[in-house]
């Protein structure tokens, strides 16, 4: 060993990193230009950086690291987006997964955090076309159900809790969503589209469909499930933190209709969602001031 | 097969046998709360989440004494150390009530990124001051001895300049830290690097070692690689009774975390410890 060429622990750490990491493998990553600029004379003799065992070389030896940051990592996609990998067919995902991952290496120490920014970068990178929209679709719901599973936990209002808000207390209300809900709006029929994977397999490419889906935790169980446009609407600025009425108001206000009827689907909406445990908190605003 | 007592440095117990507490499980055990002395947790499977795993988790830990281990502390990394994430270590220790808490003899990553993997340091006189400083000040700030562990290793650095054992023997001296013995590992690391198992058992300061780890792995011919995915093979076995000599007994955990078995299968696998334990069985059922 040459003690004066020996590489100060941070150059080597930092090495060994960019050469495990490259996507195509330890020798390509030796060669890399970020891995030469830390340790040029890697790339003229890797035994003076790596040694050899009787039965591996060094690049051998630094495959088995490179090897498994990829299957590692692509184990965890693969059991976060299985529907996803269905409609895109195992090789186009795991392309996606590798490039993914190249582009976004992990940051963090939790895992569970590793591909928060999938969705968003199938949505930008896959070729145009239904099977790539409903694959982005399916896994922004997929990774929904990955958060809302880790959400923190929240006691969800009673029915009694929901009764006891009398309608004259409509403007100054408003409800305090759970952490564990997702409102996704999408342009498939993504959650059709998964359940009918769950009934029996294959199913057709949907044409393009707006749809609206909630992600939700009940006790330590995830949901999704399907709202209707206006259902979905009123959902949403509820958890922005409009007051009942303002958020009535403003998803189904201007609609024209029999008054009755759109009292009774409200009232069936809050029920669905109060069985669901949407909602955790009921906050009372002082008299007075109203929102428009 | 009775060995000499050698108590650790900080009298912490001999928990008797564990096996490493998996997501399948989960349900066996809290409706069967079935014979098995203690239980090992992967640290970071619990942090930044409040879900089923936790729940399940709190109820396991009412009932079973819990040993935390990490896998991304990342001691020997030379990005600063993250204090954020040892608050939540602590917290997490504070509501299983955890006997102790160690991490592996690593690095996981550098520059902020993370590859979800023991990283070898290299054995030389700077990666040596740089994992004591380290492992004191994490020490320092946890209040207690951190309990790592010698990891499976697949190369060698040209610069290093010691044995691995040498390099853990020193470690744990000089930072005064508890070491986990894997004793797969020793296997596996002194296989892929044509070294001595037993040479590399007797250099271990056997008063620092808290607590053994058993595990499979999968032997590629050319090189063994640490998939703890099937029973402890007789070499193995060896090496851990050649511990327990050494020790008088340390609490011993089995490791199976691929094509993982029904519970009933762990219990009997980790039950084979006994013979090398004086016969010492697995004493406690939660069932009371
Ligand atoms: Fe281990």
């Amino acid at each position: 060993m040459n003690l004066a060429r020996a590489p100060r622990l941070d150059t080597l750490e930092r090495w060994m990193q960019a050469v495990v990491m490259h996507p195509q493998g330890a020798m390509p990553g030796v060669r890399s230009a970020p891995a030469r600029r830390l340790l040029p004379q890697a790339a003229v003799d890797l035994d003076s950086v790596v040694l050899p065992s009787k039965a591996l070389s060094a690049v051998e030896r630094l495959d088995i690291y490179a090897h498994m940051y990829y299957a590692r990592l692509l184990e965890i996609l693969v059991e976060e987006y299985p529907t996803t990998r269905q409609i895109l067919g195992a090789e186009a995902f795991e392309r996606a997964c590798r490039r993914f991952l190249a582009r976004h290496p992990s940051r963090h120490r939790i895992l569970n955090r590793l591909s928060e920014r999938f969705p968003a970068f199938l949505a930008r990178h896959l070729p145009r076309g239904p099977r790539s929209g409903l694959a982005v679709d399916v896994a922004r719901i997929e990774r929904a159900m990955e958060e809302v599973f880790d959400a923190p936990r929240a006691e969800p209002l009673t029915a009694a809790q929901f009764g006891a808000i009398g309608a004259d207390a409509w403007q100054r209300v408003r409800l305090a969503v759970i952490p564990g809900l997702r409102l996704l709006k999408l342009r498939y029929p993504a959650n059709d589209h998964m359940n009918a994977v769950r009934g029996k397999g294959q199913p057709r490419i949907p044409r393009p469909r707006a749809s609206f889906a909630i992600v939700y935790r009940r006790g330590y169980q995830v949901f999704r499930r399907d709202q209707e446009p206006v259902q979905f609407r009123l959902l949403a600025a509820l958890a922005s933190g409009a007051t009942l009425a303002a958020a009535v108001r403003g998803s189904v206000g201007g609609r024209r209709g029999n008054a009755d009827e759109l009292a009774a689907r409200l009232g069936a909406w809050f029920r669905e969602w109060a069985a669901a445990g949407l909602f955790s908190g009921i906050e009372r605003q002082a008299t007075g001031r109203r929102r428009r | 097969m009775t060995g000499a007592s050698l108590p650790n440095r900080w009298k912490l117990p001999d928990l008797g046998l564990g096996v490493g507490l998996r997501t399948q499980h989960f349900r066996h055990i809290t409706e069967h709360w079935p014979a098995m002395d203690w239980f090992e947790i992967l640290s970071e499977n619990f942090i930044d989440t409040e879900g089923r795993p936790l729940h399940f988790l709190d109820q396991i830990a009412e009932h079973y004494p819990i040993v935390m281990h990490g896998v991304c502390l990342s001691v020997g990394s030379t990005d600063p150390v993250d204090f954020g994430f040892l608050d939540k270590l602590a917290a997490l220790a504070r509501r299983v009530k955890a006997v102790w808490l160690g991490d592996h003899i690593c690095w996981t990553g550098v520059a902020g990124l993370n590859g979800h993997d023991l990283y070898p340091v290299p054995y030389t006189e700077e990666g040596l001051r740089h994992m004591i400083s380290r492992v004191r000040i994490i020490q320092d700030y946890l209040e207690r001895p951190l309990v790592l562990e010698n990891p499976s290793t697949y190369l060698t650095f040209a610069s290093s300049s010691m044995p691995e054992e040498e390099f853990i023997a020193r470690l744990a001296v000089e930072a005064d830290c508890a070491l986990l013995l894997d004793v797969n590992n020793v296997y596996v690391t002194c296989r892929n690097h044509d070294l001595d198992p037993l040479a590399y058992l007797d250099a271990i300061p056997y008063e620092h070692v808290v607590q053994v780890h058993l595990a499979g792995h999968t032997d590629n011919g050319t090189h063994c690689i640490d998939t703890h995915d099937g029973r402890v093979i007789d070499e193995v076995w060896q090496l851990y009774g050649r511990v327990h000599r050494k020790t008088g007994g340390r609490a011993t955990l089995l490791e199976w975390d691929a094509n993982v078995p029904k519970f009933p299968v762990l219990q009997q696998e980790v039950g084979k410890a006994a013979r090398f334990r004086n016969g010492t069985k697995i004493v406690t059922s939660a069932a009371a």
